[in-house]
Order: C-alpha cells, then structure tokens, then sequence
C-alpha cells in the first residue's frame, strides 16, 4: 500500500468536505466555536484544527450560509453562536442532493 | 473584552503574549472587526480551559494555543478580506492601500488594482508639478494627436499643451472620477 498517497488523498476528501460536515452539524442546531469542533469530532474521525475553523465559519458568514450571534454567557466570556441562513439551508440540501449521487454511483463502483 | 485571570502567573504572561500577537495581527482593523476577533478568541481560550482535563493552567492553555495556531498566520486571510470589505465601503484611501498590500498575494488581480492606483497618485503628483512648472506640464498634442500627458520638454513649435488652466480641475476631476471607478471594481471583484 502507498500510505503517503493515502494520507495526500485522506486530507484531500477532509478538505472538501469539512464544509458540507459544518453546514450538517448545524442544520438542527446552533452551535459556538469550541462547540462545533467538539461535534466535528464525535461524528469524524477528522481531527480539526482550530485554526482552520475560524477562517472556515468566516467564509461560509461572507457566503451568507451562516449567520452568527454573540451571546453573553455567567462567566462573562460570550459565546459566538453560529447558526444556518435560509440561503445556508437551500445550499445544503443541493449539497445532500450531489452527495447522495456520489454515494450512490461509488457504491455501485465498489461492490 | 473581559479577560481571562489565571492563577499561574506563567500562565497569564502566555496568554497575555499571545493576545498581543493577535492585537498586532488585526491592528489595521475596525473597532467592531477588532472587537470580534478578540472575543472570538477569548470565547475559545475560555472554553477550552472548561473543558480540557488536567490541572496545570500553562499546559492547558498551551495546548490551546498550539491548537489555534499562530495568529500571525491564522488571521492572516481573515485580516485581508475584512480590510478590503472595510476600504471598499468607506472609500478611504488609506483604507484602500491597505487592504490592497494586504491582499496583493491573493491574486494578480490585486496586483492591477495597486497599479492602477499608483496611476492615479500620479495624477496628483501632476497637479502639483503644474503649480511648480506650469510651461513644460498638462496635455500635449501635435496636430491632433495625443503626444504626453505630463511634464514635456520640446523645441518642436507644433507641440502645444491644450488644457492650460483648465489642467488642475480635469485633472482633479478625472482622478476623483478613476478613483470612484477603481473603488466600485475593487468592491465587485471582491464580491465574486
């Protein structure tokens, strides 16, 4: 087995997807920062940065997906909730839409 | 913002340090940008403490830190686009050369945009050249066809300036028009 080929193309199909695996964790719920890492983390095995998720959530605010609000919190220290648009929940069902067809076709390929 | 209080007091100065990295960072930024990104990171330095186990608050907060990355990088695309939303709504020019070094890495495009605003100082270097040196400076024509927009120096008797005094106003004229024009384009490319 080529593992480092493996590896290029494992952190390749992370890149791609980290986005539409955001917009799904966010589809029930708002979540903060530290928040949605932990959930990227139960669901995947993707061990995210925290230095990618900010600049991440940043792009998805300026595409208009999401929207984020801060919310004081007792301790003093808000929390910047992040939560789906309306344009946000239409591009993630096109999103769902493309993958599903993708899961399909590879599941054809690989039996 | 407030801030976090550790008990070690290495701690602190870590968190401290690292705060500063981030001020120095986004320093070009507006208040309210500023503001967010502070508490951005404030919010998940904080959280991360809560949630993390162990004791010892500087390899906690270490472990934070290493986790978020060097603000100097990490902020960096973030810095670059806020700025350019930032000089394309305010119209400051100071603004506007900013954010064009700032993102002058992100494409070629932006490399176009400087240069196209480097055309348009001169514009007003023109200005001030018609002041000092009025008889060589403005538009020149020879027989109906452009020669140099500038400062000339010629003996051929049929080259003649033909704005006169009229030169500062259409030159301030048309560079406040280039630089609306500019704007707009740098605030659509920014758009796509």
């Amino acid at each position: 087995m080529n593992s480092e080929f493996v590896q290029k193309w494992q952190s390749q199909v992370k890149k791609g997807t980290l986005a539409f695996i955001l917009l799904n964790i966010l589809k029930d719920n708002e979540f903060y920062g530290y928040e949605l890492i932990e959930q990227v983390r139960k669901y995947t095995t993707i061990e995210i940065a925290e230095g990618t998720l900010y600049p991440l959530m940043n792009r998805l605010k300026k595409e208009g997906l999401v929207t984020s609000k801060w919310v004081e919190q007792e301790s003093g220290i808000p929390r910047k909730y992040y939560q789906l648009t309306n344009v946000g929940i239409s591009t993630l069902a096109e999103m769902r839409t493309y993958w599903d067809g993708l899961e399909t076709a590879i599941q054809k390929l690989t039996k | 913002m407030k801030q976090i209080a550790f008990e070690n007091k290495s701690a602190q100065k870590i968190y401290d340090s690292y705060f500063r990295r981030i001020r120095r960072t986004i320093s070009v930024l507006s208040e309210a940008d500023k503001q967010d990104v502070l508490m951005e990171f404030n919010s998940h330095i904080y959280e991360g403490l809560q949630n993390i186990e162990g004791d010892d608050e500087v390899d906690k907060l270490l472990k934070i830190t290493q986790g978020l990355g060097d603000p100097e990088v990490v902020l960096k695309p973030l810095v670059a686009e806020k700025k350019l939303k930032q000089a394309t709504t305010t119209f400051n020019p100071k603004h506007i050369f900013q954010a064009i070094f700032l993102n002058l890495k992100s494409g070629i495009k932006y490399s176009i945009f400087a240069i196209l605003y480097l055309c348009l100082f001169s514009f007003g270097v023109l200005m001030i050249f018609k002041i000092i040196n009025p008889e060589n400076t403005g538009l020149f024509i020879k027989n109906g066809s452009f020669v140099a927009l500038g400062t000339l120096k010629t003996t051929d008797t049929e080259v003649m300036e033909v704005l006169g005094d009229m030169f500062i106003p259409i030159m301030l004229l048309s560079a406040l028009l280039l630089y609306i024009l500019l704007t707009l384009g740098l605030k659509m490319t920014r758009k796509k």
